[in-house]
Parts: structure tokens; C-alpha cells; sequence
């Protein structure tokens, strides 16, 4: 990006009272795209391919979203006080979330020591359970508000408010695609689209071939998952040749144009298009598994979208998302036992499998899995409207949650941060979302510092102005 | 979900992005390598840092923690109950940078400020903490401006700049190209002009949306006159499809959408469109645009309609304050707190008017002062305050309530005539349904035994409540009776048919009995000696009948009865069955239940007459409704703190002071008069706004890069004079939009070509100096418009409701009317009677449901607004141009299209191709390499496909063909 030149000539501009940093810049005589490594990349539109800040173990994301907001208390963060004043009030007031709460809720579930660390999970994981060793536990995360939109919006882009480019869309500009034939950063969700919608993966103002690519994976047909995938008209030979035709008209027009830089992100985005009729049909098509792969993570549209996840991994996907559904499943306002018990069994094989089978491959050292909600639930009961708490159920909780990482050189066996004794609040160690983002991005080789990108005049990040490495859950 | 507002915590209600830290400090070291700690001053470096981190606690809105205030060097130097909060040149001995320093101060530990900015501070203090104007001896609670902010370019007012010279070989047309030209020493110079095809394609997309018609290609390249770029020009600006143009890049500010949003309700909004018509008809007509604003804002107290038969110039201003009413609206949906609903709607008008008209983040001083630019909390309310009255969230009315009847007084009296008619035939239906349900009872009362028939009618006959235990009893014991109601009817029908059945069934039985007997009491009146010959004669078949034989038979006809003869010989019988026959006829004619619903389909059709009653989604003040308006505390509704006046931005002093109820008017008159003052020429906002604009929708990028912002996060003008000078045109030119579009494309600038020299490529690579004219894809509703109209489709029906969008069976947002089931499921196709070949301008907005290929195309999400359009590059754009069902049948029309209009063959199909998609002629390489696309693929189609006669081969080798070439960049650019 060049230096803009200064309008010297116009009569204001001495009283002109820009904010002080612009005028270090012009003073300067440099520009920050001259400075900034995304601004050298910008150029031409597209980011370096793996080229890392450091090394970094990992290479690859799949997050899984528990979207809905999983519950602590239930899943990882066991609380004895909790039971044992199960009924009674808060010892303090309740904190204030979405709804009133009241009263203590017990887990309804049990709490087992697994693995050589001895790491807690509930019985809602039998088969993930299972695989503790491999997982890290962070306890302490927290949140901004306990509403669903922002929350998830703050964990994707990490601004709540703002149209801002998701995590995946960082990534895949930030590191390229191992992958031409396939969309760098890719979306599953079966049935629709979750709360939010396409702002979940949005690139924002990152250049658009960085969104990520929408799959609804209720479809079990790979070439019904893609819109627009399948040609029903002409035979392969009879694309190419029409494809061949196109290429030479558009290269005729590109001959004048050489460095408009959008002309050709569009040849080249045709380019995988077309590539990924092909490519795209192969890596959905779940019938070329084995059958003991497929009894491995099991039945259902969770396990075989896990499943999906680990094939796009392997043929180079830089970000692969799964949701649990459209809405918002894991918001279980009532009846924990019973709602948590089902989207959890959805999902507990799917999820065993996927760290078992990466690390059969050898790909679970290079593949960081996260697995979070946008936050946690209280563990507070939720009050009906006649106030009565028999809804069994909680409310939202951005004050305290906890999710779980794996691979891509997280250490394995660990539990990070606590909540207060009840699980209400992160206490200890407390982690924001922007430190999350900050410390999955050094694991990826990336200082969320200096993963920038200049736009309307200022440098963005995925972190803002925030974020820590949590150094501690890294081996 | 709606986002829980009332719970943003202060500081993050605005999280405006900052400058990162690491370069920050990187070039701060830079700086001061250059310069001392005396440049650094209180009013250009330190009070912004304290105005974005401090001034919440510590000054603003009379907030004054541990009493100190922040707002003055001076005040810092007194500092409050833990002593000064500077010491001059005493960095270790200043409170303010040791609680800083600490991170204890801001206490929000996500708000801290930056190492940079803190050795902003230090510097400061350790030179002397100097300031460079004089400060005033107290300040109030009131809002406290710099004179850089109030000197802030955005808020001078417009000046008409000096046109500078330039020299002959920099080819300048006009003001526009001197003030480019010059702005910038080492501009390259402009490319050269485009050609004139190019040119006319560039300016037919960008007037009307729509590439030229060849008509008017060959006309323009055929024109002698020196003149020809003028009347191209000016015949572009008469087309009826400019109004369709350029009215959607103002729906786009101004937020429009046929559905209410906000809930996953999304309830349409069916009078919307009236809008979005008089959008089109006022860009049509070049409605001067202090007069569009006018009526946008205060089109209801204009009309000062108070009943009556509306005007049309009352109709039309009504329709304008549409635009107040564009804004996400919830409040007529179930499952909301109508509190934060209905202040959410009065919010996003804010943000709407602030971006649209201002170029202002209102919005962001909602909750707090505004942290980079001169808006106090106060003035967000006080603009509030204008609006208020007509949106007023104590006494709100809904989207149904707001809804204004366009019917006049005959209208209503016709209709009250008609309604009268159609409820006399409901009068009629009822006496029917009466006289029916006494029907049935009685054939029922006569199927149970007698004795109860009486006591079983009462029974019915008494009002359920009043039934004696008794009565009930008896009606449990006969269902039949009890259960006869006018909706029944249609099953009792059923049973009279049934025994209608049974009756001609006995009669058929009877039939044949009662000829049996009479043959035989015939018979026996025969005398004995004949009786015999007789017998054999009728059991002799008709060939064995001799004349004898017949002659006896003819003499005793009663032997030989049949059903046509019975009543003849047997009068009694023949009456029985003609008495069954109309007892099953009878039970078989009138039907109730047809009968019923001839008379509700009379009034029906009766009601149809009416005169069909359109409403306006208007916004009208209430007479005499002067709410007060409070600053909400941290934008809770539920905290309302002081009362505010209605004020444009204080900033702006005494040209901002609206009156709070203007005696002239029964309303406030509030809207008025900001519209007024708005738009009177002074305002140093609005002119700016509009012209950066039309610019914009010209160039693909304003002069400021940030169409609604123009404070000091938002992008400063890359060509301030120009701004100003098109402002000042603008103005003088009676806020014609039209003489703008003349002003700038009559300019080098617009008519150069969109390919640069290599040397101006590389002076100028970002084309920020516009040595050439920028290259653009199409928007989604242009490409749409374009593929219609190259392929010879586009309907050009105009106004009117819009074409329904629904979801069909994979979940893709298409053009249709919604048809399901009972299961909501689809079922069988709506015909759209051509109406999806119509502009796009009039595909139905629905929040929640965006036209599929639109979204593919970057369609703005209406949230409550679309400042600026982004333009993407993804695959699923590809993908539609290679496999979509619409692309297909789009190739498949635009082949017919060249079958008949170049029928001669195929190099003049290739031909009428090119000049359609591309407004120009192929040349010889280009054509030839077409025309042996075209000929290989009909040659594998023949091979191929043998049931194919020649013409199909030849159209869909064709059709092949056209599919490439609306792919092609040169086709989805504009040049």
C-alpha cells in the first residue's frame, strides 16, 4: 500500500485536529502498510502461504461449537458445594444473567476421574472421557454478556458488535490454504444456520475469499452439500471445454489489466470453483470410509460431520467449524437432565473418535481441536415466570464456562483456572475470549499482535487491543 | 434472540477499534526521535487519550469520581481528593501517571491504556504539560469543545474552493478535473478517453442499470455531432430506469425492507413499497433534494393532514416519512420486551438518519459522551428529542397502528354500501342454515321412538346452559339429534343421500313385485278357454308369434305389463313408486351444506366490489404530543435522567436550535424545522454527505471512504476541495441530483479509460489519484438486471408490490409465491406471470429470507442500514455462473435470443453476442475463436445426442456458448 499523499493545499487542514498518531505517520513519512507484514501481503489481496510468525505445531483448526452454551457444572467443572447446598440460595447474590435465577441446582450427572491425569468429566462423555489425557481443561473462561448473538459473535470475531472477520477468515488469510480445490475455512451445520448466521464466519473486511463456505451437512449426498456444485447440463469434457473457452476470453481482458488485482482473485476464484466440483464431491463423500471407521464415530448427523471434519483436515482445510445445529441446541433454559443428556449423546463418540482417529493418522499433532459453547449456563436454576424454579433448567452464564482444547500442541492432562465453589464465576487464572484467540494463535505460529490488516485507515486484529497467552495449557 | 442492551456495561457499548500497539509504540519511538516533549500538547495528544479512557468517570455528564475532573490541563493541576493529578515536569510525582502506570487506573483492566499512549503522557507532563489555547475558568456539566474540534473539517462550513489553472495537455473539461489534477503535485495525468462504446456501457450501467440497447449503441457510435457524449448523456438521465438506478442506492442508506426484522418473526411489511415507489418517482423527476429530505423527515407535517380525502401531493409527502420508518421494527410481534423493542426502533432511526443525512456515529453516543468525535451523550438525546413526539416510546402505536387508509370519503361510503349488501346475504344465509337445521331435526326426530320425539326437541331446542340434567341425558342417548349444528350439516347431507339409496333400492324391488302381480291378476281375469293358448303365446319367443298368436296377446295388453303401462292396469302401485321416487329425489336435492356456501360465496364476490383499500407506512405526528426527553443512563430506557431539548449537535451552536413546539403547527413541528435547518444551506454535514454519495455510486469509492462516518475514525476526504466544491455545486444548483450526474461525467475524469499507462499504474497503483477510471464489478441486482436484459427477458412493469421471495425444497431463497400445505410443505408452483423477469428494485427485501443469488453476490444485510456496499470474490460466485438452474436458463433464453435476432449464422450470432454482453464487436481472432467453439460443440451434440434434430443441436451449442460469456469478466465488469 502506498503513502497517501497529504492534501497540503487545503485551507483546513492546519487546524485540522486528527488524532495525533495519523500525523506521527505523515510526520514520518512512511505509511504502516511499508511496516506491516499484512500490509506487504495485502497487496495483491492475498495473504503468504504458511508463512508463520514462528513455528508453530499447529496447522489446522476444527472447532466444534456447542452453540446454545454448554454447562459447566454438568460436563467439567464438578461442584460439591453445589449439591450440598442443592436447593438452598446462593451464598452470595445471584449474578445478574439473561433471566432471574435462583436457587442451587445440583448436577444431575456423575463425576468420574479419567485418564492417568485424573481429569473430571460427568457421565454425559462416556467415550470422550475417555481421552482426557489428550485434552486440555480450561475452567476459567469468561464472557461479556449473556445474550447469544453478541456471545457468539465475540468468540467468532471476537467483537461483539462490529462486522468483523471471523477467526477462520483470519486464519486462512493469515496462513493460505494447503488446499487450492477447497475453501480454506469451512462451515458445517446441519438443518440451517445457527443464531447469527453467516456473521459467524464472515470475513468482513478481509478480502471475500477468506468467508467461510457454508455445508449443511443434514444432507447425507455430496453433491447436494454445496449449492451450485453439481453441472446437470454438460458432461465433464464438455465443462472443460466451455471452461477452456472462458479462460480464453478472460485472459484476453486481463491482457490490458495487468495488476488490477480484483480481476484476477476472480480468475483465480473461478479457478476452484471449478476445481472443487471434483474435489469438493470427493472429500463429502463419506461412502469411501471404511466400515470401521464409521462404527468408530458412530451414528447420527454429529458423528458424521465430525467425521467430515477430519477428512477436509486432511485434504488441507485451514478451519473447519461444526455446529451442533441451527438455533441454539445446547440452550437447555429447562429440564438440564434430560436436554443436556441428548445433544450430548449426539455428539460423545463423534467426539472420542475424532481425537482417536487424528491421532492414529499422525494428525492430531498438527490439528488443534477446540470445543466450546459462546458461554456457560448458571448454576443457578432458572425461575420460571411465576418465580417458582421449576423449570430445572439454567439460565445463560458469561461470568464463568469452561470448554477443551486438544492437539496441535496443547498439553494434554491438564485443567486450567477455577470458578467459585459453586461454578458461577471464573476466579483463578480467569481467561477472556480474546486470550483464547491470542493463545490458539501461538500454537498456530501466529502473534496475535502482528496478525494485522489495514483497513479504512487503522490496523485491525482478531484480538483488538487485548489478549494473553495462556502458556500454561501449551506442551 | 435480541441482543439484552440494557445490560452493555458503558464501555463496550462502543468498541471502536484503536490503533495497535505495537507499531504505535514502534513509530512513536519514531516520532520522538524527531521531535521534543514540549510538541507534545494537552489539546492534540493528551485530552483525546483522557476523552477516550478517563472522561467517563472523571468529568463527563457530571461524573466526577474521588472528585476529580478531567476535562482541563488546569483541572488536572488542582486534581481532587487524593491531591493534583499532575505536578508539572515531576513525571514520579504525578498521581495521574503512577495510578496509570500501575494498571490500577482505568479500573476496567480491558480499557487500559497502551504503553504508547502512556509515554504520550509522561512526555507531556515531564515537558511541562503544556497547553496551547487558553482554557476557561470553570466548566459546567454541559459539553466542553476544543477549538480543534469545533474546527474539525467535517464541521466548517462549506466553502467554494478556487478553481485552479491547469494546462491544455492535461486535458481538464471541467472544475472537477483541475481540482484533481491539482490536489495531487505528481498526478500522472488522466488515462485516455475511453472509447465511446465503452464509455456508453460504463454510463448506461451507472444511470440506469442496465447495459445499452443495441439501438442506442448503434445511434451513439453513428452520431457526428460534437455533442454526442452530452446527449448520450442527457438521454440516459430521461430513461425511466434511472429513477429504478439510482432510487436503490438511497433505499440503501435509508434502510429499506419489506419485512419488520428483528424477531425470527420477520412479519412482512405489505405497504412498504409505497416507499420505495416515490424513492424511484423523486429521482425520476430530479425532486430538488432539500425538498426529498423535507418530506422524508417531516412529510407528515407538511401534509398537515388532520382527515379528510388525502391529496395526492398529501399522499406523496405522507409516503416520504416511509424513511422514518425503515428502521427494524418488532413491537407488533409476540415474545418481546416491549420496552427495549420499542426503544430499539427509535435507536436504529437514530443510527439511519445519523449515517445517512449526517455522516455522523450518532449512535455511538447512546450510552455515553462519544469517544472520538465532539457528541456529548446529551446531544444524542436532543437530536432524539426531535423525533420523539412522532416515535414516542411511552405512547407507542405498532406497525398495524400506524398504518394510514388511503381511502376517501366516496371510497367509504361505496364500501358501506357494498358491506350492507353483502351482510343482507348473510342475513339471508343464516335464515337458510335455520330453516335447514329445523329440517334435519325433524327427519332425525323421526328415526328415534315417539314417545320421545317431543322431549328430545326441547331438549335441542334449550340453550346449552340452561339443558335440565335430564335433557342432557336424552341428547347423549341420540347423538343424531344432538349433534346437528350448521357446521354438521354436510354429514347429514351424507345420510339423506344414504337414504335416498335405500329407498330406490326397495323401490327397484318393488318395481318388479308389484308388475309380477299385476301380470298375474290380469292373467286370472282371462276366461278359461283362452287362458292357455295365451300363456303359450307370451312364453313363445317374439320370432315364433304368429298373427294368432299376436292377435290374442293384443287383446289382453294387461298380461304384458311393463313399468311404462303399470299405472294403467294397477293405479295404486304406480302411485306408491312414483311417491318413493320423489321421496329419494327430495332427499337427494338441496343439499345444505352446497346451498350454505352459495350464499358465502355471494358475499364474497359481493365484498370484492369494494374498492380495493390501499394503506401508506407512514410516520405521523400526533397533534398536541410533546413527550418529554430524557438522557438515558448508559442508554437504559429503564434510567431516565435529565430532560433534554430538541438540538442538532451543540457542536454547531446557535445554528442548531430547533424550537420545541412550533405554534404553527399542531404537532411539535420539531422534524420541521431540523429538516428546514438541515437543508438551508449552511449545514456543514449534509451537502457534504450527499454529493460524497453521488461520487461513490459514480467512482465506487467517495471522496471520503467512509460514507457514514465522517468524525475521526471514519476516513478523512482523499479530495477536500473537490468535496467542498461539489457541495457548493450541488447547493447552488437547487440540490439537483441530475446536474450533478451532467457536472461529473461531462469530466475527463469519468470519460477516461479504466486501463492506465504503466508509468500511472505504478505512481498511482491504488488509482487514489484516479489517473483512470476504477474498474467495478456489478452489484447483485445490477448483474440480475443485466443478465435480463442481454437475454432479452427483463420485464420492465414498474411500482407496485414486490415479487415474493420463498424458500423452495433445499433451502434456497428464490423468486415465488409461497404455496404449502397443511404440513407446510410445498405444493404446486405459483405462476408468476412474468413478474420474475421484472428489476430487481422490486424483489421483496425480507430480512430473514435475501435472494439467494443475491447474497451470492454481496447484497447488503439491512442492519438497520447499508452504508457502503462491499464487493466479494468467492467461489459460490463461480459456482453460480457454472451450474446454477438460473444461469442455465438464462444461456438458454439469450441463445433464442440470438437464433432469432441473428438467424443468418453463426459468426452474425456471435456477432449480436458480443455487441448485447459486451457493447461491442469481436475482432477477427475473437470471432473466429467463438465460431469454432460453437462448431466443435454442435458437432459432439450431433454425435452425442441422436435423438437431437439439427435445431436443437445448433440451440444448445449455442446456448453452451452464451453461458460462457456471461461469465466472463468482461461482461460482469463494468469498464
Amino acid at each position: 500500500m502506498k503513502q497517501q499523499t497529504t492534501p497540503s493545499a487545503f485551507p483546513f487542514d492546519e487546524t485540522d485536529a486528527a488524532p495525533s498518531r495519523r500525523q506521527f505517520f505523515e510526520r514520518c513519512g512512511m505509511g504502516f502498510g511499508t511496516l506491516a507484514l499484512a500490509g506487504l501481503l495485502q497487496e495483491n489481496g492475498f495473504a503468504a502461504t504458511g508463512r508463520p510468525h514462528f513455528p508453530g505445531k499447529a496447522k489446522h483448526v476444527i472447532h466444534v461449537f456447542l452453540n446454545g452454551g454448554m454447562s459447566q457444572v454438568d460436563t467439567f467443572d464438578p461442584k460439591p458445594e453445589l449439591t450440598r447446598r442443592g436447593g438452598q440460595m446462593l451464598p452470595f447474590d445471584n449474578l445478574q444473567t439473561e433471566r432471574k435465577t435462583g436457587v442451587a441446582l445440583p448436577s444431575p450427572f456423575t463425576f468420574t476421574q479419567h485418564g492417568e491425569c485424573g481429569t473430571p468429566v460427568s457421565d454425559l462423555f462416556p467415550h470422550l472421557s475417555k481421552c482426557v489425557d489428550d485434552m486440555a481443561v480450561i475452567r476459567s473462561m469468561y464472557a461479556e454478556l449473556p445474550n447469544h448473538e453478541m456471545s457468539l459473535m465475540l468468540m467468532n470475531t471476537g467483537d461483539m458488535r462490529q462486522v468483523r472477520p471471523s477467526f477462520g477468515s483470519w486464519l486462512t488469510w493469515g496462513m493460505g490454504s494447503e488446499n487450492q480445490n477447497l475453501p480454506g475455512f469451512v462451515a458445517l451445520c446441519p438443518g440451517g444456520y445457527p443464531v447469527g448466521g453467516a456473521g459467524n464466519w464472515r470475513s468482513a473486511f478481509l478480502p471475500g475469499v477468506y468467508q467461510g463456505t457454508l455445508v449443511d451437512t443434514s444432507k447425507a449426498d455430496p453433491t447436494q452439500l454445496i449449492t451450485n456444485i453439481r453441472n446437470s447440463r454438460l458432461s465433464s469434457d464438455e465443462q472443460s471445454r466451455q471452461y477452456e473457452f472462458l479462460k480464453q476470453l478472460n485472459a484476453k481482458h486481463l491482457e490490458q489489466r495487468a495488476g488490477e488485482s480484483a480481476i484476477e482473485a476472480r480468475i483465480q476464484s473461478f479457478e476452484m470453483a471449478y476445481r472443487m466440483q471434483t474435489e469438493a464431491t470427493d472429500a463429502f463423500d463419506l461412502s469411501q470410509e471404511p466400515e470401521h471407521i464409521h462404527k468408530l464415530y458412530g451414528e447420527g448427523v454429529q458423528n458424521r460431520q465430525l467425521l467430515l471434519a477430519r477428512r477436509l483436515i486432511e485434504r488441507g482445510v485451514r478451519f473447519v467449524q461444526t455446529w451442533h445445529g441451527d438455533g441454539q441446541p445446547w440452550d437447555s433454559h429447562s429440564n438440564i437432565k434430560n436436554s443436556h443428556r441428548a445433544v450430548a449423546n449426539q455428539c460423545d463418540q463423534g467426539l472420542a473418535a475424532l481425537i482417536i482417529d487424528l491421532k492414529q493418522r499422525g494428525l492430531l499433532e498438527e490439528t488443534l481441536i477446540l470445543c466450546t459453547g459462546e458461554f456457560g449456563r448458571t448454576p443457578s436454576v432458572e425461575m420460571e415466570q411465576n418465580g417458582s424454579g421449576a423449570s430445572q433448567g439454567r439460565d445463560h452464564n458469561h461470568w464463568g464456562f469452561s470448554l477443551w482444547l486438544a492437539g496441535g500442541g496443547v498439553k494434554g492432562g491438564t485443567v486450567y483456572g477455577a470458578t467459585d465453589e459453586f461454578g458461577f464465576q471464573a476466579v483463578e487464572n480467569r481467561v477472556s475470549v480474546h486470550d483464547l484467540h491470542a493463545t490458539m494463535l501461538h500454537l498456530l505460529g501466529m502473534d496475535h499482535e502482528r496478525l494485522t490488516y489495514r483497513y479504512a485507515g487503522r490496523d485491525y486484529r482478531l484480538t483488538d487491543l487485548y489478549g494473553n497467552v495462556v502458556h500454561e495449557i501449551i506442551a | 434472540m435480541r441482543p439484552a442492551r440494557a445490560f452493555l456495561p458503558p464501555a463496550t457499548a462502543f468498541p471502536m477499534q484503536r490503533f495497535i500497539l505495537t507499531f504505535a509504540a514502534l513509530l512513536l519511538l519514531c516520532r520522538l526521535g524527531i521531535s521534543h516533549a514540549a510538541d507534545v500538547t494537552w489539546e492534540q495528544d493528551v485530552r483525546p487519550l483522557l476523552k477516550t479512557h478517563c472522561f467517563h468517570c472523571h468529568g463527563e455528564a457530571g461524573e466526577k469520581e474521588a472528585g476529580l475532573d478531567l476535562r482541563l490541563q488546569k483541572l488536572l493541576v488542582k486534581g481532587g481528593e487524593s491531591g493534583p493529578a499532575i505536578v508539572l515536569g515531576d513525571v514520579d510525582g504525578s498521581l495521574l501517571l503512577q495510578r496509570i502506570t500501575a494498571g490500577e487506573m482505568p479500573p476496567d483492566e480491558d480499557k487500559l491504556l497502551s504503553p504508547a499512549d502512556v509515554e504520550v503522557i509522561r512526555k507531556w507532563v515531564e515537558g511541562g504539560a503544556k497547553v496551547t489555547e487558553a482554557e476557561p475558568d470553570v466548566v459546567g456539566d454541559g459539553p466542553l469543545f476544543t477549538s480543534a474540534e469545533r474546527n474539525y473539517w467535517a464541521f466548517r462550513p462549506v466553502q467554494r474552493p478556487e478553481v485552479p489553472d491547469t494546462s491544455a495537455e492535461q486535458r481538464s473539461r471541467t472544475p472537477i478535473d483541475a481540482l484533481i489534477l491539482s490536489a495531487n503535485e505528481n498526478h500522472p495525468g488522466f488515462a485516455e478517453d475511453a472509447n465511446r462504446a465503452q464509455l456508453l456501457r460504463r454510463a448506461s450501467i451507472d444511470l440506469t442499470g442496465l447495459p445499452p440497447a443495441p439501438e442506442m449503441l448503434e445511434r451513439v457510435l453513428a452520431d457526428e455531432s460534437p455533442d454526442w457524449w452530452d446527449s448520450a448523456v442527457e438521454e440516459l438521465l430521461a430513461s425511466p430506469h434511472y429513477g429504478e438506478r439510482w432510487a436503490r442506492h438511497w433505499l440503501d442508506v435509508a434502510g429499506y425492507a419489506d419485512s419488520e426484522g428483528y424477531t425470527d418473526e420477520d412479519r412482512v411489511r405489505p405497504h412498504a413499497w409505497r416507499y420505495r415507489d416515490y424513492v424511484i418517482r423523486s429521482f425520476e423527476n430530479d425532486k430538488p433534494f432539500d425538498v426529498f429530505i423535507q418530506e422524508q423527515l417531516a412529510g407528515d407535517e407538511l401534509a398537515n393532514w388532520t382527515g379528510g380525502d388525502l391529496s395526492e401531493q398529501q399522499i406523496e409527502q405522507l409516503t416520504a416519512t416511509g424513511f422514518l420508518r425503515m428502521a427494524p421494527d418488532g413491537t407488533a410481534s409476540g415474545g418481546i420486551n416491549a420496552t427495549e423493542a420499542r426503544n430499539q426502533v427509535v435507536a436504529d432511526t437514530m443510527q439511519i438518519v445519523g449515517s445517512s443525512l449526517m455522516g455522523m456515529t450518532l449512535h455511538c453516543a447512546q450510552c455515553h459522551d462519544h469517544r472520538y468525535d465532539p457528541i456529548p451523550q446529551s446531544d444524542y438525546y436532543a437530536l432524539r428529542a426531535v423525533f420523539e413526539p412522532a416515535l414516542d416510546w411511552k405512547n407507542w402505536k405498532s406497525p398495524p397502528q400506524r398504518q394510514i387508509s388511503l381511502y376517501t370519503a366516496a371510497d367509504r361510503a361505496t364500501a358501506k354500501e357494498i358491506e350492507a349488501q353483502a351482510a343482507a346475504v348473510e342475513k339471508e344465509r343464516a335464515d337458510k342454515a335455520e330453516e335447514f337445521i329445523t329440517r334435519t331435526l325433524e327427519e332425525e326426530l323421526l328415526l328415534i321412538p315417539e314417545e320421545q320425539r317431543e322431549a328430545t326437541r326441547t331438549a335441542y331446542r334449550t340453550a346449552a346452559k340452561e339443558r335440565t340434567p335430564e335433557q342432557e341425558a336424552l341428547l347423549k342417548e341420540h347423538p343424531s339429534v344432538a349433534s346437528i349444528s350448521v357446521g354438521s350439516l354436510y354429514l347429514y347431507d351424507r345420510r339423506r343421500d344414504e337414504r335416498a339409496a335405500k329407498i330406490d333400492a326397495e323401490r327397484k324391488q318393488k318395481e318388479t313385485r308389484f308388475i309380477e302381480e299385476t301380470k298375474q291378476a290380469e292373467l286370472a281375469k282371462v276366461p278359461e278357454e283362452e287362458r292357455e293358448a295365451l300363456q303359450t303365446a307370451l312364453a313363445a319367443a317374439q320370432a315364433q308369434r304368429t298373427a294368432e298368436r299376436n292377435e290374442l296377446l293384443a287383446k289382453y295388453p294387461g298380461t304384458q305389463v311393463t313399468l311404462a303401462t303399470l299405472a294403467e292396469f294397477n293405479p295404486e302401485a304406480a302411485a306408491e313408486l312414483e311417491q318413493d321416487r320423489k321421496a329419494a329425489a327430495e332427499l337427494r336435492s338441496s343439499k345444505s351444506a352446497d346451498v350454505l356456501k352459495e350464499y358465502q360465496d355471494k358475499a364474497a364476490k359481493t365484498r370484492e366490489q369494494k374498492p380495493e383499500e390501499g394503506f401508506l407506512r407512514a410516520l405521523q405526528e400526533p397533534a398536541g404530543n410533546i413527550p418529554q426527553t430524557f438522557v438515558f443512563h448508559r442508554g437504559d430506557p429503564e434510567q431516565p435522567k435529565d430532560v433534554v431539548p430538541p438540538h442538532d449537535l451543540s457542536i454547531l451552536e446557535s445554528r442548531g436550535e430547533i424550537p420545541e413546539n412550533l405554534d404553527s403547527l399542531p404537532t411539535s413541528g420539531r422534524r420541521l424545522a431540523f429538516a428546514r435547518q438541515l437543508t438551508d444551506g449552511t449545514h456543514p454535514l449534509l451537502a457534504r454527505v450527499i454529493v460524497n454519495r453521488i461520487w461513490l455510486n459514480h467512482f465506487g469509492r467517495g471522496i471520503v471512504s467512509t460514507p457514514g462516518d465522517f468524525g475521526r475514525l471514519g476516513d478523512r476526504p482523499t479530495h477536500p476541495e473537490l468535496l467542498d466544491w461539489l457541495a457548493a455545486e450541488f447547493q447552488s444548483s437547487g440540490w439537483s441530483m441530475k446536474h450533478m450526474h451532467r457536472v461529473i461525467m461531462k469530466s475527463t475524469v469519468y470519460r477516461q479509460s479504466s486501463v492506465a499507462s504503466t508509468a500511472a499504474m505504478d505512481a498511482d497503483p491504488d488509482n487514489l489519484m484516479y489517473s483512470r477510471f476504477p474498474l467495478r464489478r456489478m452489484e447483485s441486482e445490477t448483474l440480475r438486471d443485466a443478465l435480463l436484459a442481454v437475454t432479452g427477458k427483463l420485464n420492465t412493469k414498474r411500482f407496485g408490490a414486490p415479487i415474493p421471495v420463498m424458500e423452495d425444497s433445499v433451502g434456497q431463497i428464490v423468486l415465488g409465491q409461497e404455496n404449502l400445505d397443511g404440513e407446510r410443505k410445498p405444493v404446486d408452483k405459483v405462476d408468476l406471470n412474468g413478474e420474475e423477469f421484472r428489476r430487481s428494485i422490486y424483489v421483496q427485501v425480507r430480512r430473514t429470507r435475501t435472494f439467494s443469488m443475491f447474497e451470492t453476490f454481496d447484497a447488503p444485510a439491512m442492519t438497520p442500514n447499508c452504508d457502503f456496499r462491499s464487493s466479494s470474490t468467492v467461489a459460490p460466485q463461480s459456482l453460480f455462473f457454472m451450474n446454477s438452474a438460473a444461469i442455465v436458463e438464462f444461456a438458454d433464453f439469450f441463445a433464442e435470443r440470438l437464433l432469432s435476432e441473428a438467424a443468418e449464422g453463426t459468426e452474425q450470432q456471435v456477432d449480436r453476442a458480443w455487441q448485447l454482453a459486451y457493447a461491442a464487436r469481436p475482432n477477427e481472432s475473437e470471432r473466429a475463436q467463438a465460431v469454432a467453439f460453437i462448431s466443435t460443440q454442435q458437432e459432439v451434440l450431433a454425435g452425442q445426442q441422436s435423438e437431437w434434430d439439427e435445431a436443437r443441436v445448433k440451440r444448445e451449442a449455442l446456448s453452451v456458448f452464451c453461458q460462457a460469456l456471461l461469465s466472463s469478466n468482461r461482461f460482469l465488469y463494468v469498464e
